[in-house]
């Protein structure tokens, strides 16, 4: 471990005003962050721990939007009775994600900015492309879990239970900056390796994820959660899928429907909601819609199971809706 | 400076292991008396742990606990290179890092595996200690590797070790004709088997502390074998045996990894005598993936010939095995000894690899050859169309080596197939493997299990009578998490009248009379009967005590209730505690783990039978129940008997579904050195488990007729589980861990046919 610094602002302006030049991390629950510090994956200068910041853990309703504080724990998320009731897809991600130990000390925030857990990136002799270094170690290495959609250079997949549940319900990401909070929708929140291979996100130097807008749940609305994974508890997903659609009698007039465990970010499956968008759902349609939206996957060696689990994930999920 | 060969030996504790585990053919002329089985009032039923309360409250010491005064912490530099020349140690900049007391290397001129130790430091915390590592400077020149068993046994591919190739023979056995046999059959299958490598993981990791007091050494350690790491210490540090004292407390489970000497302990030791403070050497997990053990592969192709009544005509096996630098494990033991079968031929092959050594793993060998074996008598029960339970009864044996050899001392595995089967609901069972409908398909499977687990004979323990009425029971064994203290207790009270809690249990001191090694399923057997032999030695002195006291005979005498009574005269009695202040000093029996009759075969049996849910679309395996019947002979406390078992199957169901050590092939890492990324079975994953004990009665083996159990139900349990995944789904998983991955696979392959 290397020896760091800790700050403790009082207030998000310190955090967004933080001299560029500092190398630092910010830590919400600290699940992940120090993890990274003790193995050694970060050098990390200063540790900001965003626990001192007053009033960033919340959840209010408002006539609006439900708006969720970064530093809410997942626990409080899941126990939450009007997410229960209004949006059961991020109801259910909370309770899938990792263990009860976990959900009571990691946050919404940080759930949503966590590094990926590839076990190259994890290993600190591993130099590799998201560490600086020349090469995707995963690409003809280990890869029963890794990317089977949008690696390329980098074959992460993003680990987050919350994520896909959250962009399927339309939710937005408000990020306090120097001049003043942006909001942008979550799914835009999220970028590929080819934008940046160090990066995940869209956050500048001196930019924090500050809160999670969700609109208001509608009358026909109906959403669900299902992960896949190996062992009963404690495990990221080998494949989730977040679906949220607008139902009448057995046809969806919306839909949405997120990925996870899939590629370097949340992945939309657009080509299977247009397939499934107005008409009668059975279980041959969604299977075959799920199959040919999942035909542009590239597994690699050891993952191609993942491509008839993502399929197998969201006919199950659709299916659960109508 | 230590002797390096001496530690290097104890790297590949198997030898020691399998021979202290398979303690057959030892003769002595004090064969256990036949006479009638005695009666027990303690023994043989529940008794809760007399040390429960203290460990799960936090009380009892693990060896992280221990805090001595100036404690230095040691850390150990290990090569970041699967293969690499040492060319030159530079340990002047960490010995000048502030708060280093202590720097040495570690005289090794290659490095053979990622995480070989190569130089070693003691500091006053554990940051300095880390940081004076990093200031070790080493020059390595990398040399060529190989991490996999297919690239190593490749022609040309680079060797492992100077001195010896990297694929060596390590079994060939044969017995008959194969080819004959083969001609014989009605059907003849050929299929292979395949398992990963497994580490401990134990919950407790690695460690030591170490202490000088002039020229004596104390070592504390958590260990499977105090006796044998005092003689390590010895011999590594060339001082005499009676200086060491080696003393283990509580133990967060060893597994066979923490059996005999570890460097880390030799370390411990130097580092120690080099500063003239305490220092503790607790391994991470990191290193406890890395360097200090893991159960081999196994690659174990079968050819069996069987006659369409179910009658087994020939069995080939060849196996391909690796454990990294160490030999891998024989697994043919089974397949040689458990089923009758005239013909058979075993070709077994260790291939080194740079990677960190094998050491025993709970049953080493065994657990690999029974899901090879088991799961291809199922296949062979299918091709005949016989129910696989029939098939183990139709070549059902009472002399080992496949009723060539000698009887056993006791086998109640027929008893095992009798009860497990009626408890699963065997009839339930799909009469056609795969037979079931829909996504979600049940199915039902059994295993037979055999391992030795007789004790070893000469195993000593006192039982020690004070004049205030209070018992000491003392024996060098130790408890390494199996409830030893308790069954010593159970054994004392029940020979004494008295409690198990009346009784005082000292163990895990290498000054205590000695007790072989916590493994191969035999600290039981052979510890419980020493203490037998004492406490009856104690009881017939207070018999006889208490007979002039009473007017009576000895004979006349029982002890029970905490008192001595008059059995013809329940009213003339004395208590325990009155008749103990005659002694007027403290006064020690000595018992002895006698020998063994010659002419038996001494094993353990079982057989588990498994319910599984397995779903075709995402090929997820659910384990729903289990029923695990065993032939351990006389049981001396249902409780940790049952904890054994209920461990055990845990252990299995985890390796069966989710264990596996992952390599790459091209840098030589292990990716998963953690228990994020190495999988362990959690609560959610375990079924209900309902352990049975058969009732065998086995009067050569101890005064005590019991067996080990540490093994026993760790053995059977993947092979159950894939032949229950094979009856669900009707197509055989042949390769462990069943991941969805594989089960997908091999449902595809199925509907390719």
């Amino acid at each position: 471990m290397k020896e760091f610094k800790l700050a403790q602002p009082q207030n998000l302006a310190q955090v967004t005003s933080l001299p560029s030049d500092q190398r630092y991390f910010l830590m919400a629950g600290g699940t992940d962050l120090l993890d990274e510090i003790k193995n050694e994956i970060i050098d990390p200068g200063v540790v900001v721990d965003l626990k001192s910041i007053p009033d960033l853990a919340y959840i209010r309703s408002t006539d609006e939007k439900i708006r969720i504080g970064a530093m809410t724990r997942v626990s409080e998320l899941a126990e939450n009775s009007t997410i229960k009731t209004n949006y059961p897809v991020l109801h259910e991600a909370a309770l899938s994600l990792a263990t009860p130990q976990l959900q009571n000390v990691g946050t919404v925030g940080g759930n949503l900015c966590q590094r990926p857990r590839c076990w190259y990136y994890r290993d600190p002799q591993v130099e590799c492309r998201k560490k600086g270094g020349s090469r995707c170690y995963a690409a003809r290495g280990r890869n029963r879990y890794h990317a089977i959609l949008g690696g390329g250079i980098c074959h992460i997949v993003y680990p987050s239970d919350l994520a896909p549940a959250l962009i399927s319900l339309d939710a937005e990401a408000t990020i306090a900056t120097a001049n003043g909070d942006r909001t942008v929708p979550l799914e835009e929140f999220y970028t590929l390796p080819r934008v940046d291979v160090r990066k995940e996100n869209i956050l500048k130097a001196n930019e924090i994820l500050k809160e999670v807008k969700i609109p208001p749940s509608k009358n026909e609305g109906k959403s669900t959660y299902v992960k896949l994974k190996e062992r009963g508890t404690w495990d990221f997903a080998l494949v989730s899928a977040a679906v949220c659609g607008i139902v009448s009698g057995n046809t969806f007039k919306d839909i949405k429907i997120v990925l996870g465990g899939v590629a370097p970010i949340p992945w939309r499956l657009e080509k299977a909601e247009n397939l499934l968008k107005g008409n009668p759902v059975t279980d041959d349609v969604v299977k075959q819609a799920a199959k040919e939206a999942l035909s542009d996957a590239r597994p690699l060696k050891e993952n191609a199971y993942k491509q008839d689990l993502a399929a197998i994930a969201v006919s199950r999920a659709v299916l659960s809706l109508v | 400076m230590a002797k390096k060969d001496h530690w290097e030996n104890t790297q590949d504790p198997h030898l020691l292991y399998t021979e202290a585990a398979r303690s057959e053919g030892l003769t002595t002329q004090d064969a256990p008396s036949t006479k009638e089985k005695p009666e027990f009032n303690i023994i043989g039923r529940d008794t809760l742990r007399i040390d429960g309360h203290k460990i799960v409250t936090g009380k009892a010491p693990f060896l992280n606990d221990i805090r001595l005064r100036g404690m230095l912490v040691g850390k150990t530099l290990r090569s970041p290179h699967p293969h690499a020349e040492i060319v030159s140690i530079d340990l002047s900049k960490a010995k000048s890092l502030p708060g280093v007391k202590a720097v040495i290397g570690l005289d090794r001129e290659k490095a053979q595996y990622i995480g070989n130790r190569v130089a070693a430091v003691a500091a006053v915390d554990e940051q300095t200690a880390e940081k004076a590592l990093k200031l070790i400077e080493v020059e390595y020149k990398p040399l060529p590797y190989v991490v996999s068993v297919e690239k190593s046994m490749e022609e040309g591919a680079p060797r492992v070790h100077d001195k010896k190739p990297n694929v060596e023979k390590i079994r060939d056995e044969k017995r008959g004709d194969v080819e004959l046999g083969f001609k014989e059959a009605d059907v003849v299958l050929e299929r292979t088997y395949k398992t990963a490598i497994e580490i401990h993981h134990p919950a407790e990791t690695h460690g030591s502390i170490a202490k000088w007091e002039g020229d004596r050494l104390i070592v504390w350690d958590s260990t499977q074998a105090i006796h044998n790491v005092r003689d390590g210490l010895a011999r590594s540090l060339g001082i005499p045996a009676g200086r060491v004292t080696v003393i283990k407390r509580y133990m967060g489970a060893g597994f066979g990894s923490k059996l005999g000497l570890n460097a880390h302990t030799v370390i411990a030791a130097m580092l120690a005598k080099q500063t003239g403070r305490p220092v503790k050497i607790t391994l991470t997990r990191k290193e406890n993936s890395l360097c200090v053990g893991n159960r081999p592969t196994s690659l174990q192709t079968y050819k069996g010939g069987v006659k369409k009544d179910g009658t087994l005509t020939a069995l080939s096996l060849t196996n391909y095995t690796t454990g990294g630098v160490n030999r891998g494990d024989r697994c043919s033991e089974p397949l040689l000894d458990v089923y009758r079968c005239p013909n058979l031929h075993v070709k077994e092959y260790t291939v080194y690899t740079n990677m960190g050594g094998s050491r025993a793993t709970r049953a080493p060998g065994h657990v690999q050859g029974t899901f090879g074996l088991e799961g291809f008598l199922d296949e062979l029960a299918n091709e005949i169309g016989l129910d696989p339970l029939e098939l183990r009864e139709m070549n059902y044996t009472t002399k080992n080596r496949g009723d060539t050899g000698v009887p056993y001392s006791s086998k109640g595995l027929d008893k095992c197939y009798e009860l497990g089967a009626e408890k699963i609901g065997w009839h339930r069972r799909n009469k056609t493997p795969g037979a079931g409908q829909g996504s979600t398909r049940r199915g039902l499977g059994m295993s037979s299990q055999i391992w030795w687990g007789a004790g070893v004979p000469g195993t000593l323990a006192d039982v020690k009578l004070y004049p205030d009425g209070s018992v000491d029971v003392i024996c060098g064994t130790q408890d390494i998490g199996c409830g030893t203290r308790t069954h010593m207790a159970v054994v004392a009270a029940d020979t004494l009248g008295l409690q198990p809690k009346d009784i005082t249990i000292k163990l895990g001191n290498s000054d205590y009379p000695w007790a072989p090694i916590s493994g191969g399923s035999l600290t039981t057997p052979s510890v419980a009967p020493a203490v037998r032999d004492a406490s009856l030695k104690a009881a017939d002195h207070l018999k006889e005590m208490a007979a002039k006291k009473l007017k009576v005979s000895g004979e006349d005498i029982s002890l029970q209730d905490k008192k001595l009574v008059d059995k013809n005269n329940p009213e003339n009695a004395i208590s325990f505690k009155e008749l103990a202040r005659d002694l007027r000093r403290e006064t020690v029996f000595h018992g002895e783990r006698k020998g063994m009759p010659d002419g038996f075969a001494y094993n353990t049996f079982g057989a588990h039978f498994v319910e599984v849910e397995v779903e075709t679309e995402t090929g997820q395996i659910k384990v729903l129940k289990v029923v695990a019947a065993h032939d351990s002979g006389q049981i001396i406390n249902t409780k940790t008997a049952e904890s054994q078992v209920i461990g055990g199957v845990t252990q299995g169901v985890s390796t069966a579904l989710f264990e596996q050590r992952t390599v790459d092939d091209t840098t030589g890492t292990l990716v998963n050195p953690n228990w994020r990324d190495y999988k362990i079975a959690t609560s959610m994953d375990i079924p209900e488990i309902i352990p049975i004990f058969v009732d065998v009665d086995d009067p050569h083996i101890n005064i005590l007729g019991t067996k080990g159990l540490g093994e026993p139900p760790r053995i059977p349990i993947a092979a159950a589980i894939g032949n229950a995944v094979y009856n669900a789904i009707g197509v055989h998983i042949r390769e462990t861990p069943m991941t969805p991955d594989k089960v997908l696979q091999a449902l595809r392959q199925k509907e390719a046919i």
